[in-house]
Formats: structure tokens, C-alpha cells, sequence
């Protein structure tokens, strides 16, 4: 029987998928695509055998009482253990990560056929799902680190996956630069929560933070500075403002990763991280609000720029920014409930509208612009019911899935922080429902243009993964709900210390459904009508416009940083290298040998009474120093 | 007949074999040379073993040793010489310098 014991299959699956299409995958017949599928499938399995085995075993109270460890090594009093930790959070992120990945997979034989590296498109999907699986369970940091490195590896490599094109070279590596930033800063964070508690393991670590025995308190600078640099990490892996220009260029790659990567599971990474070490952020107020400023700042910047954009892809790039900017809005105001519910709904409705972007670039020849879109419902009905659902989701329309846990965080937020909060979360809600409208009016909807008329329906393939995703999305919203059978809403299961009933309130609630139907009606009139009432709007908002358009000149500041400070530095640096290290280090010492060797050779004269003379006094020399040592 | 005797004759044998292996030309004197010193340090050997030593056995034992091992050397020397003669028509160890620096 399959329990939680055996949750550390979910990543292992995956993982041998990875080595198996990657050393033997060519010679298969397939190229052994279907491996990483069977793979993922046995994890989505095993996944619903962890989950009833959790609830037969009823909920655990803290954090960390079901681990299962393996000695990994010990160096000194340090022991690191292969350890998974299955509690309801991670058990809840397997079931994203498996299902997701699993629509995704299959989607992707469709969409990635006839491409020449199918299989090492597969590889890094498996290595990618075996990374994400492990970075959830994982019961240590020092695990955790490894698995964060290792998506971040899958991510550069899917993005970079047609590195043949300029862009996607240079958006794998922009990528891999910018969330570097904020790994550097999580490094440290561990460290320093390591060097002050000496052990990696995350139940401990929290003990200590939160019910130290006496005499083990941990000072309060060490608190608070990993607190902030572990946030650093999660600002670079789930694109918060100021490190969130890798996101919109990460379209690059094929848009099943983007779906996957950048807005199901990899980009969530940093919320999960969040979530997971929760009461450590607990313990510093500062930092949980500072937790919610950077959630909300991103929310309104990213729903601001996905207003404007005029690429699908990097419209709905925004919108997952301004969604993750939610779901740490709602950390930062205590809400762990309602970031992880919304990570789950989102996750799966950004997923499925991801998919059908791809969807419609497959009927399109690749084409990304809305400009040239138009009328695709008559083409292709699957496609547009599924970014319907999407849309109407997360513009939080009731009773779809977005809908729920966006009410969880408007409760969150209305009980942990201060108004203004409140009040700008709503203005983001509003932008998202407005965004959402434009994407789902102007693509699907309207007269066909002159581009769309040949499109068609994508094959079964690619639809049905989209089908399934909706159905979910229709239905997932109600695990807010007691469902009866000992099920109690995901309030009681996700975080027994802070157990509450899902509830609507009585003014807010109203509020946001009248907003994100308003939004919605806004933004399909709008956008439904003249174009020249909507230029005449542009006009009057010009230098707005300009500075979402242009995204708030971050990119240019940023490049500005490259080229005159960094490459300026680098440029001093590389001369020190040149002349210091390089002529005279590594140079130097070899000079210096062939200059003795040069010298000594004279020395060697192949005359055999030189080196008869040469024993005879080395002899005398001996034989003398040994006769006054006998004195 | 003392042992000082013994170890005078020693004593110049072996300068004379070490004056033959430093000044002489020829590879064949050389070796004639090195088989004087060893045959110095033989009687060496069999002086102190018969003279000085508790136990006289040792000395004989080794002296015997280096009989065989200059046997052996000789052998392979004498090949090696040889072979020389053959490659370069002369056996003036003044010529045979590959190995300078």
C-alpha cells in the first residue's frame, strides 16, 4: 500500500524519466517522450494515495511531524538527511505540480511535434518535475537550496530552448541572471539561520525561532536578516518588483514551459518558500508588511503593464506577476490560507490560459499579437470556452475557482492591515478583471481579421488537457466549502494553527464581485466599441500610457546599470585579471621556470666524469657529516 | 699481518679503481675500474669479518653477495658496451653525451 511514507517516489519518477530520455531517449521509438508522461502519471497516482493517507491519519498539529529521513552526510556535528516533510502544504503543491505538469506533458506531444530536440524537451521537463517535486517535500534548506538551483536550471534551459533565436538566448539568460540576484540573497539567509541554529532542518530551525527553549534564543538581527534575504529570494524566483523583468521576456520559450514554469509551479517557488518557513516571517512584523508592500506594489505594476501590452503571451505574464504580487500580499497580512488557495487556483487557471495562448499560436503561425486577432470563436470554440473560464476566473468571477480564494485574501488583508492596503488590492482586482475582458474580447471575439481566417482548431492532443484544466477551474473554487467527510474547507486543512471557516464578508464580499463584474462589463464594453474612444482614452492618460508601455523604464535602468556601472567594473577588474593574475600569477611562475631551466642545463653536461666527480663529493660530504655527528 | 694491514690495501685499491673510473676514457677500463673498488670493499668485508666481528659469518655473507652482483654487472655492462661499439665504432664514454643539457 502506498502511503505517505512512499511520497518520495513523486520526485524519484520523474527523475529516472530524466536519466532514461537523456542517455538512451534517441533510440527509443518516440524518442521516449511517452516516459516522462508515464512518469508524471505515476506521480499524479501516488499523489491521491499520499493525500487519502494524510486525512485517514488525521491532520497533523505542527509543522514536521510526519517526516521520513535518510542519512545524506555528516560532516562534524552537522547531519544533512534526505528528508521529505508531508504535510498538508506540500501535499496540496504535489497535487498542483503532478496535475499541472501532467496537462502540460500532454499537451505539449501536440504542440512540440516534429521538433527535432523533442526529446531533450521532454528531459528537462522530467528533470524540471522531478525539481519542483523535491524543492515541495524537501524537509531541509540545504535540499531545498538544491532543488530551487535545479528549476532555475530547468527554467534557463526551457526558455533557451530555441537558442537558435537571438531573443530566447538572451530572455534564458536574463532570466537566469535576475533570479540569480535573489538566490545569492537566500543563500545567505540559510546560512545564517544554519550558523546561528546549527541544523538545516526546517522544523527545527522554526522551534527555534518561535519556542526557544531557554537559552537558545536566536538574536533578533539574525531573525530578521534571514527573513529579509530569504524574501530576496522569493522577490527573484516569483518575479516581485524590482527583480521581475525576467517574467515578461521568459515567453520566450515554448509556450507549454510558460504555462508550466512561468505560471504554474516555478514562479510560485518563491510563495511556497514563504509559506514554508511562515513562522519565521511571523516573528518580524517589519518584514511581513514589507512582505505586502512588494506583493501589492507588483500587483498594480503588473496589472498596469498587462493593461497596455499588446503581446497575448506577455499579457497574461503580467497578469501572473500581478497574481503572485497577491498571493504574498496575502503572507504579508497573515493570510497563509489564502495565498495557498490562490496559488492552487491560479496556478491552474494561469496554466490552462497559458495553454490556450499556445493554442491559438499554433492556429496562428506563432503570431503573439491581439492587434492582428480577432473573432477566433468562430474558429475555435474549445480554445476560446477555456480562456473564457480563465479569464472569468481570475478577474474573480463567482463561483469559479479565482473567485474564492480572492475573497480569502480580501479577508486576509482587511484583517491584517491597514486600509490603504484594502483599497489598492481592490484597484489591482478591478485592473485584473479589466485586462482579462480586453485579452477575451479582442482575441476571440469581434469580426475575424484578416489573419484569423484560416486559423483552426487545435487537435485533441492540445484540447483535451485544456478541457480537463477548465473543468477543474469550474469546480475547484468549492474545496473553500465543508464538503462533509470529515472535509471542513481548506481552511481547517492547509494550517491547523490558524483554523477559520470560510466566510464572506458582509460589505467586502459585495464589493469585490461588484468590482470584478464591473471590471469585466468595463472592459468588454470598452474594448467592444470604437476604437477611437478608446485612443481618445490613451490621449487623455498619455504619459501613463507611455510608462506602462515602456514598463515603468525599469529595462532601460537596468540596462543603463549594466553597461555603465557593471561593465565599467568589470572592465577594471578584467585589466587587474590581465596584468595581475594572468601576466604575472599564472605566467609568472612558468617564466620563472624556464628561466632556471634555461640557467641550470649547463649543469648537465653528458660527461660521465663530471657526474663520477659529482658522487665522489657528495660521498665526502656524507661520510663527513655523518664522521662529526659520531664526535 | 694486521687488520691495518688488510685495511691499507683496501684503501688504496679502492683510490686506485676510483682514479681509473674518473680519468680513463675507455668504457672497458672504466668497468675494469669499478670491479677494482668492489673488490676493495670485498676484502674490506672479509678483514673485519675475520678480524673485528662477533659473529664473522656477516661479512663473508655480504662479500659473497657482492661477488654475484658484480658477476651480474659485468654481464649487462659488457652487453651494453658492445652494443655501443657496434652503433658508434667506439667505446670513448667523452663521446657518448645525449643526455646534455
Amino acid at each position: 500500500m502506498i502511503g505517505m511514507e512512499q511520497a518520495w517516489l513523486i520526485p524519484v519518477y520523474s527523475f529516472a524519466a530524466f536519466v532514461l530520455i537523456a542517455m538512451v531517449g534517441r533510440y527509443l521509438p518516440g524518442k521516449g517522450v511517452y516516459i516522462s508522461i508515464i512518469a508524471i502519471l505515476a506521480g499524479f497516482v501516488t499523489f491521491w494515495f499520499v493525500l487519502a493517507d494524510l486525512f485517514d491519519r488525521s491532520l497533523p498539529d505542527t509543522f514536521g511531524e510526519w517526516h521520513f529521513m535518510l542519512e545524506w552526510f555528516t560532516t562534524g556535528d552537522l547531519t544533512v538527511a534526505w528528508g521529505i516533510v508531508v504535510d498538508p502544504l506540500s501535499v496540496t503543491m504535489l497535487g498542483l505540480v503532478t496535475f499541472v505538469a501532467l496537462a502540460v506533458q500532454v499537451y505539449s506531444l501536440a504542440y512540440m511535434k516534429g521538433d527535432s530536440r523533442i526529446d531533450a524537451y521532454f528531459a528537462y521537463h522530467a528533470l524540471f518535475a522531478a525539481s519542483m517535486l523535491t524543492l515541495v517535500l524537501a524537509d531541509n534548506l540545504l535540499l531545498l537550496y538544491v532543488a530551487w538551483e535545479l528549476v532555475g536550471l530547468c527554467s534557463y534551459l526551457l526558455i533557451g530552448f530555441w537558442w537558435e533565436r537571438r531573443s530566447a538566448a538572451e530572455a534564458a539568460k536574463k532570466a537566469f541572471v535576475t533570479t540569480r540576484i535573489g538566490d545569492v540573497g537566500l543563500l545567505i539567509g540559510i546560512l545564517i539561520l544554519v550558523t546561528s541554529t546549527g541544523t538545516f532542518d526546517i522544523g527545527e530551525i522554526l522551534q527555534r525561532v518561535t519556542d526557544p527553549a531557554p537559552g537558545e534564543e536566536l538574536r533578533n538581527a539574525a531573525i530578521w536578516g534571514s527573513a529579509v534575504l530569504i524574501f530576496l529570494g522569493a522577490v527573484g524566483k516569483s518575479a516581485q518588483f524590482p527583480l521581475h523583468v525576467w517574467l515578461p521576456d521568459a515567453m520566450a520559450g515554448p509556450t507549454p514551459v510558460s504555462a508550466l514554469i512561468h505560471a504554474a509551479t516555478m514562479v510560485v517557488a518563491g510563495v511556497f518558500l514563504v509559506a514554508r518557513l511562515f513562522p519565521l516571517f511571523e516573528e518580524v512584523p517589519n518584514v511581513t508588511l514589507l512582505i505586502a508592500s512588494v506583493g501589492l506594489l507588483t500587483a498594480l505594476m503588473g496589472a498596469g503593464m498587462a493593461l497596455v501590452s499588446t503581446d497575448l503571451k506577455r499579457i497574461l505574464a503580467y497578469s501572473t506577476m500581478s497574481h503572485l504580487g497577491f498571493m504574498l500580499l496575502a503572507l504579508g497580512a497573515g493570510g497563509f490560507t489564502a495565498a495557498i488557495f490562490h496559488l492552487v487556483a491560479h496556478g491552474v487557471a494561469k496554466a490552462m490560459l497559458f495553454l490556450t495562448a499556445g493554442s491559438v499560436m499554433h492556429a496562428m503561425d506563432n503570431e503573439t499579437d491581439i492587434r492582428k486577432m480577432g473573432g477566433l470563436r468562430h474558429k475555435m470554440p474549445i480554445t476560446t470556452a477555456a480562456f473564457a473560464i480563465g479569464a472569468l476566473a481570475l478577474a474573480g468571477v463567482p463561483p469559479l475557482s479565482a473567485f474564492f480564494s480572492k475573497d480569502e485574501i480580501l479577508l486576509a488583508v482587511q484583517e491584517g492591515l491597514n486600509p490603504v492596503f484594502l483599497v489598492f488590492f481592490l484597484v489591482a482586482a478591478l485592473l485584473s478583471a479589466l485586462y482579462m475582458a480586453r485579452a477575451l474580447r479582442l482575441v476571440f471575439f469581434g469580426p475575424l481579421s484578416q489573419e484569423t481566417e484560416h486559423a483552426h482548431e487545435s487537435p485533441s492532443l492540445m484540447t483535451v488537457p485544456l478541457i480537463v484544466l477548465g473543468l477543474v477551474t469550474l469546480v475547484l473554487g468549492f474545496v473553500a466549502l465543508p464538503l462533509g467527510g470529515g472535509f471542513e474547507g481548506i481552511g481547517h486543512f492547509l494550517f491547523v494553527e490558524h483554523v477559520h471557516n470560510f466566510e464572506f464578508h458582509a460589505v467586502w464580499a459585495p464589493v469585490g464581485i461588484v468590482l470584478a463584474l464591473g471590471g469585466f462589463v468595463t472592459g468588454w464594453v470598452l474594448y467592444a466599441g470604437p476604437v477611437e474612444r478608446v485612443d481618445r482614452i490613451r490621449k487623455r492618460f498619455s504619459p501613463l500610457h507611455q510608462l506602462l508601455v515602456n514598463k515603468f523604464y525599469l529595462d532601460d535602468l537596468y540596462q543603463w546599470g549594466i553597461d555603465q556601472v557593471a561593465l565599467r567594473a568589470a572592465r577594471i577588474v578584467a585589466v587587474f585579471d590581465r596584468l595581475v593574475v594572468n601576466d604575472g600569477g599564472v605566467n609568472g611562475f612558468g617564466g620563472t621556470v624556464v628561466n632556471a631551466g634555461n640557467r641550470f642545463r649547463y649543469l648537465v653536461t653528458g660527461k660521465l666524469y663530471n657526474y663520477g666527480i659529482g658522487i665522489v663529493i657528495g660521498v665526502i660530504f656524507v661520510a663527513l657529516a655523518l664522521w662529526t655527528r659520531t664526535l | 699481518m694486521t687488520l691495518l694491514h688488510f685495511e691499507i690495501l683496501s684503501a688504496a685499491l679502492f683510490c686506485l679503481g676510483l682514479y681509473g673510473v674518473l680519468a680513463r676514457r675507455s668504457a672497458v677500463l672504466i668497468l675494469m675500474a669499478i670491479e677494482l673498488m668492489l673488490n676493495a670493499v670485498n676484502i674490506n668485508l672479509v678483514a673485519f669479518a675475520a678480524y673485528g666481528s662477533p659473529e664473522p659469518s656477516t661479512g663473508m655473507v655480504i662479500a659473497i653477495f657482492v661477488i654475484t652482483i658484480a658477476a651480474a654487472e659485468v654481464a649487462l655492462a659488457l652487453g651494453i658496451i658492445l652494443r655501443l661499439f657496434r652503433e658508434r665504432s667506439s667505446i670513448n664514454v667523452d663521446e657518448i653525451d645525449l643526455m646534455r643539457g
